[in-house]
């Protein structure tokens, strides 16, 4: 069997989030398997007609000795009218080499059917960036995986930077550097994330600068063991500068013990994962929900302290529905007190909070405490390894928000 | 695991759709009630065979198992011909 042509037949993942953002017309076929589907799919602030069809269904329903040949059958047999002659039809597989036979198959009965080339993988690794402000004194980028709902971002102030929990792949961090001529001079994860890898251990050693991390997040929370990556302990009220611009570190445990929120220069608050733009992040990743709720309602309670015009820049979102315009996810913490549901119930007192969180807690993802192992250098992997194991759109927030971003 | 199996099928290295592809095919060679042993490095090629199995009439998956060899994981998959 050779591999179908490639060229025009494809859209490189890039391609296919120009296509989302522009709410342009095309319809998704995705043919992984229907647990895989069901647990993370392609969504965009529209989200596409999309079918799932695993490709071994219609292989074995297609019932012909090749691949190509059983999707022509089955397409001809049991799609006819499900799928969409007027535009564009996007295959979609787990590594991009399965729907690619599929979307041959596919123009061979006449639909402009189009490969996502590399797949979901290629999809989660992909990465943006978008500017929150730019000046010769301040400098913000926010840069996200658009797939998995993981923030970033870069702080520069006169040529110099800070980076607040970079992802996994550095070169990505390492390439703006070049191109904007800034340098990086301290890294700060604001806690232990469970959700996707670090990329703070890895980039502070290539440019032998600071990590910074809360030393209660040095502790494996379930394994309790100390972390083998070196690190600076990052203290409550604590203040880092970069150029003209400072960083203070508010403690604010919860979601981790040493959860960490950011207030850059008294007017941006990265938050990491404590308040979400749609939600708050949940409390029982490190095992111990229920202790840790009080911990977590004091914390925002501190955090509600700061004046309304604060710039909230969050460490995750659940939606691409919760950017604004520009394609970013922020809010003033004046418009969070009112829309937030978790800050609002945070506002009711103690027990109606915890009580609302207990209830709110999404399953537990099975992979978050390797993934800890990981960020505290217990646990070495490969990059196969790495990417399963960060498979899928982060579940730190509150249940409520994976329902709401629903289709 | 001890599962008695009549056939190996090395599919180790092969990238998705083929490790099913490859079974599919083999499967067809042998006698009903016959095993297939499938070796695959293809992580997905888990929850694939789980799925594969269920829509396929003449094919009923036994066991699955994980080995590690040289480091890296081997994803077995041992395959009957029902009929």
């Amino acid at each position: 069997m050779t591999k179908p042509e490639a060229q025009g037949t494809e859209w490189t993942v890039r391609e296919q989030k120009e296509h989302l953002d522009r709410r342009a017309n095309f319809f998704i076929l995705d043919v992984r398997n229907r647990d895989e589907f069901a647990a993370w799919k392609i969504e965009g602030r529209e989200t596409p007609s999309t079918l799932n069809i695993p490709y071994f269904e219609m292989l074995e329903q297609g019932g012909k000795d090749g691949f190509v040949e059983s999707i022509i059958a089955y397409t001809q047999g049991e799609l006819v009218g499900q799928l969409p002659k007027d535009r564009p039809i996007l295959t979609v597989c787990a590594k991009g080499d399965t729907s690619a036979y599929v979307a041959d198959g596919l123009r061979q009965l006449g639909y402009h059917a189009l490969n996502l080339q590399g797949g979901m993988r290629a999809w989660g690794n992909f990465y943006e960036m978008n500017p929150v402000t730019e000046s010769r004194e301040l400098s913000v980028y926010q840069i996200g995986r658009p797939a998995r709902g993981c923030l970033s971002y870069i702080i520069v102030s006169d040529g110099q930077a800070a980076l607040i929990d970079p992802l996994r792949h550095i070169e990505t961090y390492l390439d703006l550097a070049r191109a904007k001529g800034f340098q990086i001079e301290r890294v700060i994860d604001t806690h232990g994330h469970a959700d996707h890898i670090s990329g703070g251990p890895a980039l502070a050693g290539r440019l032998d600068r600071p990590y910074y991390l809360h030393p209660y997040d040095g502790i494996h929370p379930i394994d309790v063991l100390p972390a083998r990556v070196p690190f600076e302990y990052l203290h409550d009220g604590q203040t880092l500068s970069v150029g003209k611009a400072r960083i203070q570190a508010l403690h604010v445990p919860g979601h981790t013990l040493g959860n960490v929120a950011c207030l850059l220069n008294e007017a941006y608050l990265f938050t990491g994962d404590s308040i979400f733009i749609n939600s708050i992040a949940r409390p029982d990743l490190g095992g111990r929900g229920e202790t840790w709720a009080g911990l977590h309602y004091h914390s925002l309670r501190r955090l509600l302290e700061l004046p309304d015009t604060t710039v909230v820049l969050p460490g995750h979102f659940s939606s691409p529905r919760e950017a604004n315009v520009d394609g970013l996810f922020i809010a003033s913490l004046g418009e969070l007190r009112e829309k937030n549901e978790g800050l609002r119930i945070a506002q009711e007192g103690e027990d109606a909070f915890v009580q609302y969180i207990l209830q709110s807690l999404p399953d537990f993802p099975p992979p978050y405490v390797e993934i800890k192992r990981v960020n505290g250098g217990l646990l070495v992997v490969d990059e196969e390894k790495a990417s399963e194991l960060e498979l899928g759109k982060n579940v730190c927030a509150l249940a409520q928000a994976y329902q709401a971003a629903a289709p | 695991m001890s599962v008695a199996f009549d056939k190996v099928l090395d599919a180790r290295g092969l990238a998705c759709p083929m490790p099913i592809i490859k079974a599919r095919q083999e499967i067809n060679t042998l006698q009903p009630q016959n095993v297939l042993k499938v070796l695959s490095t293809d992580r997905g090629s888990v929850k694939d065979f789980q799925g594969w199995a269920q829509t396929a009439k003449n094919v009923e998956l036994l066991a699955q198992e994980t080995e590690t060899e040289n480091g890296k994981e081997v994803y077995v998959h041992y395959v009957k011909r029902v009929s």
